[in-house]
């Protein structure tokens, strides 16, 4: 799909589309990635090109969709953090939790 | 014509690497300079066209040898340049199965776990018991395939599209889903790295969600290749390890043979399927193909595809199904549109070179092998695809037209003259 091709209100309704979709979908927002790829593909749009009518909507949007994803990132170092850290002294819990477990001793 | 003949021997062997170590060649510039609507065609291709004495001289002679040379010119150069474009996921899709081969061992140990479709065991005694134990798995996982294809050519060709939607949207689910699950598990095992459930629970939702969004719906193209290419890397992955080993080489075999045969003979089913699409002119289903650029239809009346495709993706079941080849290629030369439309080929290629690859970097075990086989398959199989012969005729019509009328005009009046390649059909 390139950007180039689409007239401007598809632009805007594809960047909406993408920002909208991560909170709709699992009512929570599960979908940082889906946010990323909306900021990396609308960035030129939104803040690179001349503007016209519809590029401060979708510069709002991949605003927004930045914001979430560095909420996401912010929440899931900070999980991997803990969990790493941790892990071995949760005992049943973490194992509970582990999806793999290195083995030999640490 | 000898200058012909020895020009694409040089292009099929050379020319098409060579190419591309050229810098800043007129040929990559977009279209506008390559097509213009009326005037000197044959000097701006020429100018394109930097190592073919051959059809400068060529150039002085009367309107026929001309025509011939322009037409071979366009179509060697949109072949190369499409050429190159495939190299590039070809090797990455290999790159990805090599890596895992060699570092996750998972994916080479012995298992007596089979697909169902290779029932007959390869843990016998004797030599002739094994072979002939293959040979019955191919027979199977043949039959399977073209039952499947031909099950799916009747879906198309009664429209029953949501059927055909529903079991390619199942198929990649799997596919996105459980066996890259599968596949990241084992990784951070071989790495030894602890990971927990939501973190991976997060991962794979991502992963599978936004690979679903891009390829069925709309998507950065860089992102929907980049998908396409670790999904067949995981299915080929898949085949690595379920099948077993003197099968799996029978059933490669015999899968180029169903191949040729399926695509080429007037009644197989992927030629039906690719005649149905053509005459709707409808797209192919987007889950099958890889297409190196977006097609783009403004100024175009009706996307003129010349497609050859095996599509048989099928859905996977809990063992991991087969995912016969879809093979679908073509080489659309720009006419007065702006944008290459690229070419595609099928994501079946990519599984079925990969396999190839695979399989002889876990048998083989050095780096001489894998790197032959890589090479082999680079240059054999690769060019084929976006070679002439696949031009559909009416769609080299149009093209010519564009060029020349008076080379139109002569294909017209003979359509069986295959200027470059006498197979063509």
């Amino acid at each position: 799909m390139n950007l180039e091709r689409l007239p401007n209100e598809e632009k805007l309704s594809l960047c909406r589309k993408y920002y909208l979709v991560p909170l709709a979908v699992s009512g929570f927002a599960f979908l940082p990635f889906l946010w990323l790829v909306n900021v990396v593909w609308f960035f030129r749009e939104a803040f690179l090109k001349p503007s016209y009518t519809e590029q401060l909507q979708i510069k709002a949007y991949v605003k927004r969709s930045a914001l979430g994803l560095l909420l996401w990132v912010a929440v899931l170092t900070t999980w991997i953090t803990i969990y790493q850290h941790f892990r071995a002294e949760w005992g049943e819990v973490g194992d509970y939790l582990s999806f793999t477990i290195p083995l030999g001793i640490p | 014509m000898n200058a012909s003949d020895s020009d694409e021997d040089i292009y099929n062997e050379r020319s098409a690497l060579v190419r591309s170590e050229s810098p800043a060649l007129p040929s990559y510039i977009p279209d506008s300079d390559l097509t213009p609507p009326n005037g000197t065609p044959t000097k701006r291709l020429k100018a394109g066209i930097s190592r073919r004495p051959g059809a400068a001289a060529a150039d002085g002679g009367g309107s026929d040898p001309e025509v011939e040379a322009e037409e071979e010119e366009l179509t060697l150069k949109y072949g190369a340049k499409h050429v190159i474009m495939l190299f590039i996921p070809v090797t990455l899709c290999m790159v990805v199965v090599v890596a895992t081969i060699k570092s996750v061992s998972f994916y080479t140990e012995k298992t007596d776990q089979q697909l169902i479709y290779t029932p007959f065991t390869e843990n016998t005694s004797s030599v002739g018991r094994r072979l002939l134990n293959s040979v019955l798995n191919t027979i199977i996982m043949i039959s399977v395939i073209v039952v499947m294809t031909i099950f799916l050519v009747v879906l198309y060709k009664y429209r029953c599209y949501k059927f055909i939607h529903g079991w390619l949207i199942l198929s990649s689910l799997m596919l996105l889903f459980w066996f890259s699950f599968m596949y990241l598990g084992e990784v951070f095992k071989t790495y030894n790295l602890a990971m927990d459930y939501p973190t991976v629970g997060v991962i794979i939702w991502n992963f599978g969600a936004v690979g679903m969004i891009c390829i069925h719906w709309k998507g950065p193209l860089q992102l929907q290749q980049a998908y396409l290419i670790l999904i067949s890397a995981l299915m080929a992955l898949v085949f690595i390890k379920y099948l077993p080993e003197w099968s799996a080489w029978v059933i490669l075999g015999a899968i180029s043979v169903y191949d040729l045969v399926a695509v080429l003979s007037p009644k197989g089913p992927l030629r039906m399927l690719v005649e149905t699409a053509q005459e709707r002119n409808e797209p192919i289903f987007p889950a099958l193909i890889y297409s190196s650029a977006m097609v783009w239809t403004v100024g175009m009346a009706s996307p003129n595809e010349t497609q050859r495709s095996e599509p048989d993706e099928e859905a996977e079941q809990s063992d991991g199904r087969a995912e016969p080849p879809s093979r679908h290629s073509r080489l659309l030369p720009e006419d007065e549109m702006e944008e290459d439309r690229g070419v595609k080929l099928g994501l079946g290629d990519f599984i079925f070179y990969s396999v190839l690859v695979g399989k002889a970097a876990a048998t083989g075990g050095d780096w001489n092998t894998t790197l032959a086989c890589f090479v082999a398959i680079l240059i054999v199989c690769v060019p084929p695809w976006t070679a002439p012969p696949l031009c559909d005729l009416k769609h080299k019509q149009e093209l010519l037209k564009t060029v020349s009328p008076a080379a139109a005009q002569r294909h017209h009046e003979h359509p069986d003259d295959s200027f470059i390649n006498p197979d063509c059909i």
